[in-house]
């Protein structure tokens, strides 16, 4: 069998022969070198889009059903989902009195692009959302300063606003904002509370609102055309299943659907949002494996090209081995073993250069267009190992029919070769 | 298979060995039929003209290459019913190459080239380093050890070349043309030194068509067209 002594002497005669021209060595990697890339880029990609995810959920929330006109992962059948009728304030408050199982239940309305003006300052890209006290109690409304508003301004009508962070931070810097008064839509509101920063990267624009009670904004907006949501806090997401099918039901009952027909609204939960984004991570796989196929097919040809020029040029040498008592085994490996490392090196060299290019990439891109923040600076540790394998597995392929050509040469003919 | 007993302390034992080639539709009789024993501590050259065989008579000597016909044991060892890796084996351990042309590895040190049997015995690289050391020594070279063939003169290649064929203290040194590619004075010089290691106890065979280099032997094969022409004691040898 195959000899340590030989396989360390291999090791050390291969790095000696891909260093001794690496340009050479480099050029035939190139295609494994790309190989690579694409691996890393794509496993770059769809653990940034998992970071998204992670933080989309922790945002909505697990146990949030939203009751809406429009579907969050639908947008195909938007047509369809445009010719349902509105759900209308009383459906949405007629549903929240009724629903029994959930924690908590309210109507939200929105409005975007209402005008703000604080002292001789206008503002106009914040989303205005109409609501019930009870989404102070929501897990969205962690406060940073004061408090959310009470049933009591609610059922009174009170002009008082809670603004998210950044319409915060954006109108008032760094100095107190509660107490103080901004007009929206020529009237004056009080400020009673800022809510804590939500978003990260890319979810930024959650933090671009602000709340007002509903009450006073279905006497300041025109809601003819408005359709209502409804936010439902189930309490526990282990009791989802059981506030989904009551919610459905009732709704049911409250538009009037008869049985047999479609709902004429949609349950949105961030679990269908998973699935629309496994189904995007899917095609992002999809062709991040077809390019990353193809570019390994070229890398295995450059290799296997490559390899057979080295066994070529070194048929003298093959012979001077096999003379001095190389087994055909040990030259196989030789051959294998230099096509591996010249992979290996590929491998290295991809995820040095990823690694240098993803982080300036994801150090100043998003500067540039904030909704790339989701892409990560770093590359997960184990895609060098994942990297590493893969072109060790290429390696091997690429290596071996040159390396059984040369194992097989005639040592007589090898000797004489010039 | 041993059959020792019909090689009456013969290292080697050849009887009726040919070599056939098909080159096309031709087919070439390189050897026709040969006979040989050669024992413990001859020193052996075989001579003959161009096409006289000789260079397949040393391939198949060498264990490089098996014959078409005809019995051939090593050491008692059938070699035609041996394996690819038998043969490997056979030439690590009991044979070494001494080649025209020197067949170094241009990359290698002295060392490293003088080491690379032992690497394909599995000697351990403190051996390795250890065994290749002295055995540069005797050769002479014990000052080159770190240089490659490209910085070493043609005399002292081919002692890196009889170096690296003793090193695994082989039964047999078969040397092809040695002294070929060198002048008189360095040819005297590596004849000389195959000389000392016939006189310690080697077995060695020249293979050679100068009379010059052939007379240093202590016996002579003479080859023509596949055949024996002249197997005898050298009356002439150069014993200096």
């Amino acid at each position: 069998m195959i000899k340590i002594s030989e396989i360390t002497e291999v090791g050390r005669q291969v790095l000696e022969s891909l260093f001794s021209n690496p340009l050479r060595s480099f050029l035939s990697s190139l295609g494994v070198i790309i190989g690579i890339s694409f691996v890393i880029t794509m496993g770059w990609l769809l653990d940034g889009m998992n970071n998204v995810l992670e933080d989309t959920i922790n945002l909505i929330g697990e146990d949030m059903i939203y009751i809406e006109k429009f579907s969050w992962t639908g947008g195909h059948q938007w047509k369809l989902y445009e010719q349902r009728k509105d759900i209308t304030y009383d459906q949405a408050m007629e549903f929240c009195r009724r629903i029994k199982v959930a924690q908590i239940a309210m109507p939200i309305t929105r409005k975007g692009g209402a005008k703000l003006k604080y002292q001789s300052n206008t503002y106009n890209g914040f989303l205005t959302n109409g609501t019930k006290s009870e989404y102070g109690l929501t897990p969205a409304a962690t406060m940073l300063d004061g408090r959310f508003f009470l049933p009591i301004e609610d059922l009174s009508s009170a002009r008082v606003v809670v603004l998210a962070y950044n319409a915060y931070k954006t109108i008032f810097g760094e100095t107190e904002a509660v107490g103080k008064t901004i007009k929206i839509q020529g009237y004056d509101f009080r400020i009673v509370g800022v809510i804590k920063k939500r978003g990260t990267a890319m979810m930024d624009f959650v933090d671009n609102q602000i709340f007002i009670p509903i009450s006073v904004f279905n006497k300041m907006f025109d809601n003819s055309h408005r359709s209502f949501s409804i936010a439902i806090k189930a309490g526990n997401p282990k009791e989802m299943d059981e506030v989904r099918e009551e919610a459905q039901g009732l709704m049911r009952i409250i538009r009037n659907i008869p049985p047999g027909k479609e709902d004429d609204f949609s349950l949105n939960e961030t679990k269908t949002l998973e699935s629309s984004i496994e189904t995007f991570r899917l095609y992002v796989g999809g062709i991040g494996i077809g390019f990353t196929v193809l570019s390994f097919i070229v890398g295995i040809i450059g290799i296997v090209n490559i390899m057979f020029v080295s066994v070529t040029e070194r048929t003298k040498e093959i012979g001077i081995r096999k003379a001095i008592g190389a087994k055909k085994i040990s030259i196989l490996l030789q051959f294998i073993i230099e096509s591996t490392a010249l992979c290996l090196v590929g491998a290295i060299v991809s995820y040095i250069v990823c690694s240098i290019l993803f982080f300036v990439v994801a150090s100043t891109l998003p500067g540039l267009v904030p909704s790339l923040g989701f892409l990560s600076k770093f590359i997960p540790v184990s895609f060098f190992f994942i990297a590493s394998g893969l072109s060790i597995f290429v390696g091997i392929i690429a290596g071996f029919i040159p390396a059984l050509r040369a194992a097989n040469l005639d040592p007589v003919d090898a000797l004489r070769y010039d | 298979m041993r059959i020792s007993e019909s090689n009456n302390g013969a290292i080697i034992h050849i009887r009726n060995i040919a070599k056939l080639y098909k080159m096309g539709t031709e087919i070439v009789h390189a050897l026709r039929d040969v006979s040989l024993d050669i024992f413990p501590n001859e020193y052996l050259a075989i001579m003959g003209p161009s096409g006289s065989g000789k260079s397949t008579l040393m391939n198949i000597l060498g264990c490089l290459d098996t014959p078409t016909t005809g019995i051939y044991n090593f050491k008692g060892d059938d070699v035609n019913e041996m394996t690819d890796n038998d043969l490997a084996k056979i030439r690590n351990k009991e044979i070494g190459f001494v080649f025209q042309t020197f067949n170094l590895l241009a990359r290698a040190t002295s060392l490293k080239n003088v080491e690379l049997p032992l690497v394909y015995s599995g000697v351990s690289s403190s051996d390795r380093r250890e065994r290749a050391e002295q055995t540069l020594k005797d050769v002479g070279l014990g000052d080159r050890i770190t240089h490659k063939p490209n910085e070493l003169s043609g005399g002292q290649r081919q002692r890196v070349a009889i170096a690296r064929a003793l090193v695994t203290s082989p039964s047999i040194i078969l040397a092809d043309e040695p002294t070929g590619n060198l002048d008189t004075k360095t040819g005297e010089d590596i004849m000389k030194l195959f000389k000392d290691l016939w006189k310690k106890g080697n077995t060695i065979i020249l293979v050679t068509h100068e009379e010059d280099i052939a007379r240093h032997a202590q016996r002579i094969i003479r080859l023509r067209d596949g055949l024996v022409e002249h197997d005898g004691v050298n009356p002439n040898q150069l014993l200096v």
